[in-house]
């Protein structure tokens, strides 16, 4: 059985008379990262600051490995990069992450070695003397990323981490999440639902403070549907050309572009789309079994 | 452990920023005009009052009754310069214990990897160093005049030394705590000397208040930091510590304060 990371009961956290989070009970255990969504306000980042023990609870229990969340017990074991958080402007890159790897309980050795290993993974060993004042948006953000990944942390929290970063960085931040997932839990909150679904199994949904689900990232229920992205097909003839398969029984267009497909059979209906596509000419550009995550969570909307 | 550890980072944070350079910079200019305007020419003036008899009737008023039981005149007025300056001093130096961290979110960092309070206590550790290096620098400085005016005091005045640094630090330690506190609930130093200022108003309003309505409270006027000043300032020698349990005990219920409060607060 895996480790279990988080358990919550009836956890709450109000500022004022407005609940941040409330009454979230979840428990989520070791393995493939965890995407944490959710509109803007739904609670995401006051979860994963109570995790951290960056706020204290308004109610409700909490324990994260075990241990009460800001116990000393934590250190090295628990990383984060929280929203908007930064390091020290005036001192050096290299000289911040030491004191970090120290406090984690390494030796001056250890830590200088481990500092040079975090900067190599998201490519900024050079800037190990620069201060962050010196570096673009993206760099700083790649730098907090760095002092999570020092030591050996069993969970890791990502708090928007490509939020605001261009798409080759963006594309490095997944890249090094996938890697270093073997014996670390991300837990990665983000907008970015197309990333999430290829980054992560589970999935953790919020809506105004409130838990809607937790669950897979492929939902066998959703697999009743192809997800369809065609290049330059005149909408209107494809329409009419697929609604004409038998292997199809509904036909609609997502917000997002995309074709969705509901059939009781999918393999037959993807087999049967191919052919179609192939017969016309048609390009498309993707197919996927299931609904997008997108499509899962606001498809509706 | 960890607090040792931060501590000793709070000291390295003051020699490796340009701000903190500069505050050392700063305080070595208000020293060096403190030694060449206030005390050299004090010690003179004092000198020459106790030659003809002035200083019987002068000092006293200023309250060194002690004048004739210090080694060197240039040590009595320090005495009485670093009783008033220092506590400023402090107040200045420690205003940002946590408060610019706080905002910038750097605490999470650091609360990632330690307790809050090992946080608040190592800076205010660190920040203890710092002054009790500035009292070593100050005293060393004019121990230096001492050597150059008049070598035949010089044993005396270094046998008074040890004295002297341990009453000056027990003197800062509750100016230090009140900004380790008033840090935790401030975004900037600005933000932090402002509500020093307001809360040491409050209470001076409180005590007059309470002693105006009740009459003379002997315990009111141990209340503020620095109340024993006006005692020290009788005495020179080891009997300046019977005074000392009072910053201690305004250090330790300061600390209680800001640590709870430390505990508490969100991030």
């Amino acid at each position: 059985m895996s480790e279990l990371l988080i358990e919550c009961q009836g956890l709450g956290k109000r500022y004022g008379s407005t609940a941040a989070l409330d009454g979230v009970s979840l428990t989520l255990s070791a393995g493939e990262p965890i995407a944490l969504v959710g509109p803007n306000g739904a609670g995401k980042t006051t979860l994963i600051s109570l995790i951290c023990g960056f706020i204290g609870k308004s109610r409700g229990r909490i324990q994260v490995l075990g241990e009460t969340p800001g116990s000393s017990a934590l250190s090295g074991q628990l990383a984060a990069l929280p929203q908007d958080a930064l390091l020290d402007p005036r001192l050096s890159v290299g000289r911040q992450l030491h004191f970090l790897a120290r406090l984690q309980g390494m030796s001056i050795k250890a830590a200088r070695t481990d500092v040079q290993r975090v900067l190599e993974t998201v490519d900024l060993l050079d800037s190990i003397n620069s201060r962050p004042a010196d570096l673009s948006h993206g760099m700083r953000k790649r730098i907090a990323i760095a002092q999570a990944l020092l030591g050996t942390p069993r969970l890791v929290l990502l708090d928007e981490p490509t939020a605001g970063i261009d798409p080759p960085n963006a594309k490095m931040i997944r890249d090094l999440i996938r890697q270093q997932s073997g014996n670390t839990t991300f837990i990665v909150s983000s907008h970015n639902l197309d990333e999430l679904e290829r980054l992560c199994s589970t999935v953790v949904y919020l809506e105004k403070g409130r838990l809607v689900s937790v669950g897979s990232v492929v939902d066998d229920a959703a697999q009743s549907f192809i997800t369809l992205r065609l290049a330059d097909v005149p909408e209107s003839e494809f329409l009419e050309a697929a609604a004409a398969l038998p292997e199809i029984q509904q036909l609609s267009r997502s917000a997002q572009g995309d074709y969705l497909v509901q059939t009781q059979d999918d393999m037959n209906a993807s087999l049967a789309l191919m052919q179609l596509l192939n017969d016309r000419q048609w390009r498309y550009r993707l197919m996927s079994r299931g609904k997008s995550l997108e499509e899962r969570l606001y498809g509706n909307s | 452990m960890r607090t040792l550890a931060i501590a000793q980072d709070e000291i390295l944070r003051l020699l490796s920023t340009r701000r903190g350079l500069f505050s050392l910079l700063g305080f070595a200019l208000i020293w060096a005009g403190v030694l060449s305007y206030g005390i050299l020419p004090a010690a003179a003036f004092f000198m020459g009052a106790n030659e003809s008899g002035l200083s019987e009737i002068l000092l006293p008023r200023l309250g060194l009754t002690a004048w004739q039981q210090w080694p060197a005149p240039e040590l009595a007025v320090y005495w009485v310069v670093s009783l008033y300056l220092l506590p400023f001093m402090a107040l200045l130096t420690s205003a940002d214990q946590t408060a610019s961290d706080r905002s910038r979110g750097t605490l999470r960092f650091l609360v990632l990897r330690c307790a809050r309070l090992e946080i608040f206590l190592g800076r205010f550790l660190g920040q203890c160093v710092i002054m009790a290096l500035l009292i070593l620098v100050t005293l060393g400085t004019v121990l230096m005049v001492i050597a150059g005016n008049s070598g035949d005091s010089m044993a005396a005045s270094l046998a008074r030394a040890p004295m002297i640094i341990i009453n000056l630090i027990l003197l800062v330690l509750p100016y230090i705590a009140l900004m380790a506190w008033v840090s935790v609930m401030a975004r900037s130093a600005r933000q932090a000397t402002l509500y020093a200022m307001v809360i040491w108003l409050s209470v001076s309003l409180l005590i007059s208040y309470l002693q105006a309505r009740f009459g003379p409270l002997a315990l009111l006027d141990w209340i503020l930091p620095g109340s024993q000043v006006g005692q020290l300032l009788r005495l020179s020698d080891w009997q300046t510590l019977d005074y000392a349990l009072i910053p201690i005990l305004h250090t330790l219920v300061l600390l209680l304060i800001g640590g709870t409060l430390m505990w508490r607060r969100d991030l």
